[in-house]
């Protein structure tokens, strides 16, 4: 029997029990729909991360951290900051000029990420700042610019970028452009003792004080001009500076008695015993500045390999520096791990659909065994052998998984295309690029058309057997 | 295949069913040898193991002892695949009730065992269109099997079970469902067929229709009692 004969036979047996056939094909259609739908979200979601690393060019990137045990890419990004004690080596220009004498190094970004400045003001509106990002402008790190420019080069004081949700805040929604060229307020936290700082003079102490101290010490505040919108997507509630400006709100100025200031004291001090009566002698101190970038180090740093395929050995290579270094590779390939579990188990929820589905079929297929016994003898009579009874109904429950999954993508397929639109529109709303979030690939409807197909084959192997050891003289006198 | 007196030839056949634990047979130590281009009609009461007898000499079912003959080979030892080319290629059942797949045309139900012969489209047409015309169904040809009345579906069936061009007809009661005129219809065109050489066992009821046949075998309790022609 030639096989378009079996698919004929069959699906016109298909046909024939219509409502059946329809309700056992809806039970596959849900399973096959939740399987398409669950797996598009995931397939989708990670190639959105996919290009989103590519965009970022984060796989030709190496971290680097002043914590030497460092082994995570994103860890060490934001690992900087804060004391450096244990296990940990000072990110300084030296350690960066090294860096980039590393072999398939291109250039190095220095990272400055600060929380001194408290709060951002426009039109008196005062905001919360989270954190304060400095690097330099070289290109390494990138940014999806929503509106103006990114921070670059020539950049040195006075200028900030910000994350869209401070527009928006600010009442910039849908027009960040409006925005681009204001000045704004930056907000220091109080003691803050960098550039801008009103500093007192000391007190003049009649013994033991600490001259710097004053505790009315009140927030300096800033002014800068905006000169560009950032997306939020990667980082929210920042603003970012040019890291020379970091620099300078960095240091720390404070009125010290250097040995000129000392001599000076110790002269008046002689003068006033040489003269009887009261001597109230003037104290000499120096506004001394001093960079504590330079004395802390950088928060971290970002490498640039020539290649993705050498971040990793550069890793190690700078490793060798005393620093900690990651490439991105291994987080990236984690995040897709957790992308793949979250798609299996999605995966195996539509599953145990397919397999209540699969349920159906079977039941579908004894009922028509019972019902078609008296035309399996026939069929018998006139030639059929065990096996061409058992292809046939093993076809036609393929054909009924297989039904079951063109509808079920197709459905699914509908619904995907449906939720693009709303999500797309919704991130349009908030200014990002829309994206294919959810994405349909060819090998993903046709994997669960065959796998709808693949069960409904099993579903029907047994019912078929069933059918084949069917006794013809038995099946015959059937009623 | 030697150049065979017989074209059937059963040896001591006996055909056992097994009743809760006692056994009980159908068919009883039967010899029968039938000469190629005869007419048997097999008689005998109800129950007696006439369409077991049919059954078996058409390849449905098998002998617990003894060997069927046909054309020299012995049927009762194929397997499954054989055997049910055997019955596609030598055999045409004709049934009591028909047999036909109610809701397909005419010409469906005729093409049915030359799906199993692995006909191309073309030739199943042909020859199914022939078949039917053959019966003097060709105008019917596109007809729903379940829109003919009684003598028209036999005629089908008979069509049905020329489609293959078998050597052997077994016809299981071909009139049992019909009235004397529509029965006496068929047993005329079965007749026909005989003459251009198929051989041809009818199991009936009707002495008359038996009288028609070149030989009687009588059938009870499993076993051949009476032979006449
Ligand atoms: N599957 C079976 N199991 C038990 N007994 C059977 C079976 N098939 C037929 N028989 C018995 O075998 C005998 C012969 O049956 P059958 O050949 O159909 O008789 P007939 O066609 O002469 O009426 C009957 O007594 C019947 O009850
Ligand atoms: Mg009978």
């Amino acid at each position: 029997m030639r096989f378009s004969d079996y698919v004929l036979i069959a699906l016109r047996n298909i046909w024939r029990a219509k409502l059946r056939s329809a309700l056992t094909i809806f039970a596959v259609v849900i399973g096959a729909m939740s399987v398409t739908i669950m797996l598009a979200l995931v397939t989708g979601a990670k190639s959105f991360f996919l290009s989103q690393v590519e965009a970022n060019g984060t796989l030709q990137q190496v971290a680097i951290s002043p914590q030497q045990d460092i082994t995570n890419f994103n860890d060490a990004q934001h690992s900087g900051g804060g004391n450096c004690s244990a296990n940990c080596v000072k990110l300084t220009d030296d350690i960066a000029g090294k860096i980039r004498a590393v072999p398939h190094v291109v250039g190095v970004t220095r990272v400055a990420n600060q929380g001194m400045l408290a709060a951002i003001g426009y039109n008196g509106q005062l905001l919360t700042l989270n954190q304060t990002n400095a690097y330099d402008a070289n290109g390494i790190i990138v940014n999806n610019v929503l509106a103006g420019r990114d921070l670059n080069a020539s950049d040195a004081t006075g200028v900030i970028t910000m994350t869209s949700d401070y527009a928006d805040k600010f009442g910039f929604k849908g027009n960040y452009q409006g925005i681009i060229g204001k000045t704004v307020k930056l907000q220091t936290q109080n003691f803050y003792r960098g550039v801008g700082a009103t500093v007192q003079p000391p007190q003049q102490c009649d013994g033991p004080c600490n001259p710097n101290n004053h505790p009315d010490d009140q927030p300096t505040t800033l002014t800068a001009q905006v000169v560009g919108i950032i997306d939020t997507s990667n980082e929210s509630k920042s603003i970012r500076v040019p890291l020379e400006w970091m620099r300078q709100m960095q240091e720390n100025q404070m009125y010290q008695m250097t040995a000129a200031d000392q001599a000076a004291n110790e002269a008046e001090q002689t003068k006033c015993q040489r003269q009887p009566g009261p001597c109230n002698p003037t104290q000499h101190f120096s506004l001394i500045v001093t960079d504590m970038l330079a004395q802390n180090g950088y928060s971290s740093m970002i490498a640039k390999v020539d290649n993705s395929k050498n971040a990793a050995s550069a890793a190690t290579a700078i490793k060798k520096l005393g620093v900690g270094a990651a490439d991105a590779s291994a987080s990236v390939k984690q995040q897709l791990t957790v992308f793949n579990i979250v798609g299996l188990v999605l995966g195996g929820i539509g599953g145990i659909a397919l397999a209540v589905a699969a349920v159906g079929v079977v039941n579908t297929m004894v009922m028509a065994i019972l019902e078609r016994t008296r035309e399996i003898g026939v069929m018998r009579a006139v030639g059929a052998k065990r096996s061409t009874v058992r292809s046939l109904f093993t076809i036609e429950a393929s054909l009924l998984g297989f039904w079951g999954g063109v509808i079920g993508v197709l459905a699914g397929f509908g619904l995907t295309r449906i939720a693009n639109i709303l999500v797309n529109k919704q991130l349009a709303s908030q200014s990002v690029k829309a994206h294919n979030i959810i994405g349909l690939p060819l090998w993903l409807i046709l994997a669960v058309i065959g796998i709808a197909t693949l069960i409904g084959m099993l579903a029907g192997l047994y019912p078929a057997a069933r059918a084949a050891k069917l006794d013809p003289v038995e099946a015959l006198r059937y009623e | 295949m030697a150049d065979a007196e017989y074209v059937i030839e059963l040896t001591n056949v006996t055909r056992t069913y097994k009743l809760g634990g006692e056994t009980f047979n159908a068919l009883d130590n039967v010899s029968l040898s039938v000469k190629p281009g005869e007419f048997i009609a097999i008689i005998g009461p109800s129950g007696s193991g006439k369409s077991t007898l049919a059954n078996i000499i058409g390849g449905l079912d098998r002998p617990d002892n003894g060997t069927v003959l046909v054309d020299g080979n012995d049927i009762s030892k194929l397997h499954d695949g054989q055997l049910s080319a055997y019955r596609n290629h030598h055999i045409g059942f004709v049934f009591q009730s028909f047999n036909l797949q109610g809701n397909n045309t005419t010409m469906e139900n005729v093409m049915l065992p030359l799906v199993f012969a692995k006909l191309s489209r073309k030739e199943r047409n042909a020859r199914a269109i022939e078949c039917l015309q053959s019966v003097g169904l060709g105008d019917r040809l596109k007809h729903k099997t379940n829109q003919l009345s009684g003598g028209q579906r036999q005629r089908v069936a008979i069509a049905r079970a020329l489609a293959v061009k078998p050597s052997i007809i077994v016809a299981d009661e071909p009139t049992g469902n019909l009235d004397s005129a529509r029965g006496q219809e068929i047993m005329s065109l079965l007749h026909k067929l005989n003459k251009e050489g198929i051989t041809l066992l009818i199991i009936t009821h009707d002495q008359s229709l038996a009288n028609q046949a070149h030989r009687i075998v009588e059938i009870r309790d499993g076993k051949l009692t009476g032979r006449r022609g």
